[in-house]
């Protein structure tokens, strides 16, 4: 990605390996443009005298850029940092219907990702507090 | 400091309700009856920029009037704003002060309903005959809403058939369409 200042929120991606289906983003979305397909799959336990586990599987993610605002607010919420902003603003299509973006699209945004240089030696940088840590 | 903010003050005197200095801007309160005063003291005083003016709903407290204006040539500028009652949303109109207020004051009755005395009609300025009267109001229900299913009533856990407790997204009615009802 050339031209972008690195920070730039372009999109929203998603790095599926990091997803729980926890569906925080989708209940945080304020115009509810994502879209999570899901199910449970009992696998074995870790050791014997255990119970099985119960594990949330993704079978599909969708994010309707239609719709979206761009706020961030699905990716401040995000446990696992799944979703993450890109510097990538060329994802045009000629309908409304076409911007609703899958899991192929979403996943290769994290490519577009350029490591973040250092803060300029002017920036305030404002401790969270103990909570947000 | 601001010499937009003291000419204002002079000119209303106790009509200034309050000032509010957040955000490196000054914000002068001053009462609806005396609106369009505060803005001509203003713009008497070099406030010739009109920048904007947006209302917005404060629930019971009905709704806020504000404008930005400035000076250009001194970097000054002020925020001023009133408070209208919910059941009479009236203000004096600013179109005979600053005549680009017009469009401000025609976007501000169609989104919330709140009226500028002298300024009639305030003909439709954006939204589409079709769409729903006053939509900024805070108690105007998104047509949206209640018809779309809400994607957060998924539930992973709803194939092991566990009940879980959902809490509604808001500006959604209770007996909204659920995703598989």
């Amino acid at each position: 990605m050339t031209g972008r200042p690195a920070r730039a929120r372009g999109v929203i991606g998603l790095v599926e390996e990091r997803c729980t289906v926890c569906m925080l983003c989708v209940r945080e979305c304020p115009d509810w443009c994502i879209d999570i397909d899901s199910h449970v799959e009992t696998l074995p336990p870790d050791e014997e005298h255990r119970r099985p586990r119960s594990v949330n599987v993704l079978d599909g993610f969708a994010i309707d850029y239609a719709l979206c605002m761009y706020c961030g607010i699905c990716v401040e919420v995000c446990p696992f940092d799944a979703l993450h902003w890109a510097p990538t603003a060329t994802y045009a299509e000629s309908s409304a219907a076409a911007l609703v973006h899958g899991r192929d699209r979403l996943g290769a945004w994290e490519a577009d990702v350029v490591d973040q240089p250092p803060l300029d030696a002017r920036a305030v940088v404002v401790d969270p507090g103990p909570r947000a840590r | 400091m601001s010499a937009i903010v003291d000419a204002v003050r002079s000119a209303l005197g106790e009509a200034v309700l309050g000032a509010d200095a957040g955000f490196g801007s000054t914000t002068l309160d001053v009462a609806p009856a005396r609106w369009a005063d505060a803005a001509r003291a203003a713009r008497d005083a070099g406030a010739t920029y009109f920048d904007m003016l947006a209302a917005y709903d404060l629930e019971a407290d009905g709704f806020a009037v504000v404008a930005h204006l400035s000076r250009p040539d001194a970097a000054d500028h002020l925020l001023l704003r009133t408070r209208v009652d919910r059941d009479a949303p009236q203000v004096p109109t600013l179109v005979e002060v600053y005549a680009g207020a017009a469009w401000h004051e025609r976007e501000a009755h169609e989104m919330l309903g709140v009226s500028f005395a002298g300024h009639e009609p305030l003909a439709p300025l954006l939204l589409d005959p079709s769409a729903p009267a006053t939509p900024l109001r805070k108690d105007v229900l998104l047509v949206a809403r209640p018809s779309t299913p809400w994607p957060g009533d998924k539930d992973p856990a709803d194939s092991t058939g566990r009940p879980r407790r959902r809490t509604p997204p808001p500006g959604v009615p209770a007996d909204r369409p659920r995703e598989g009802a």
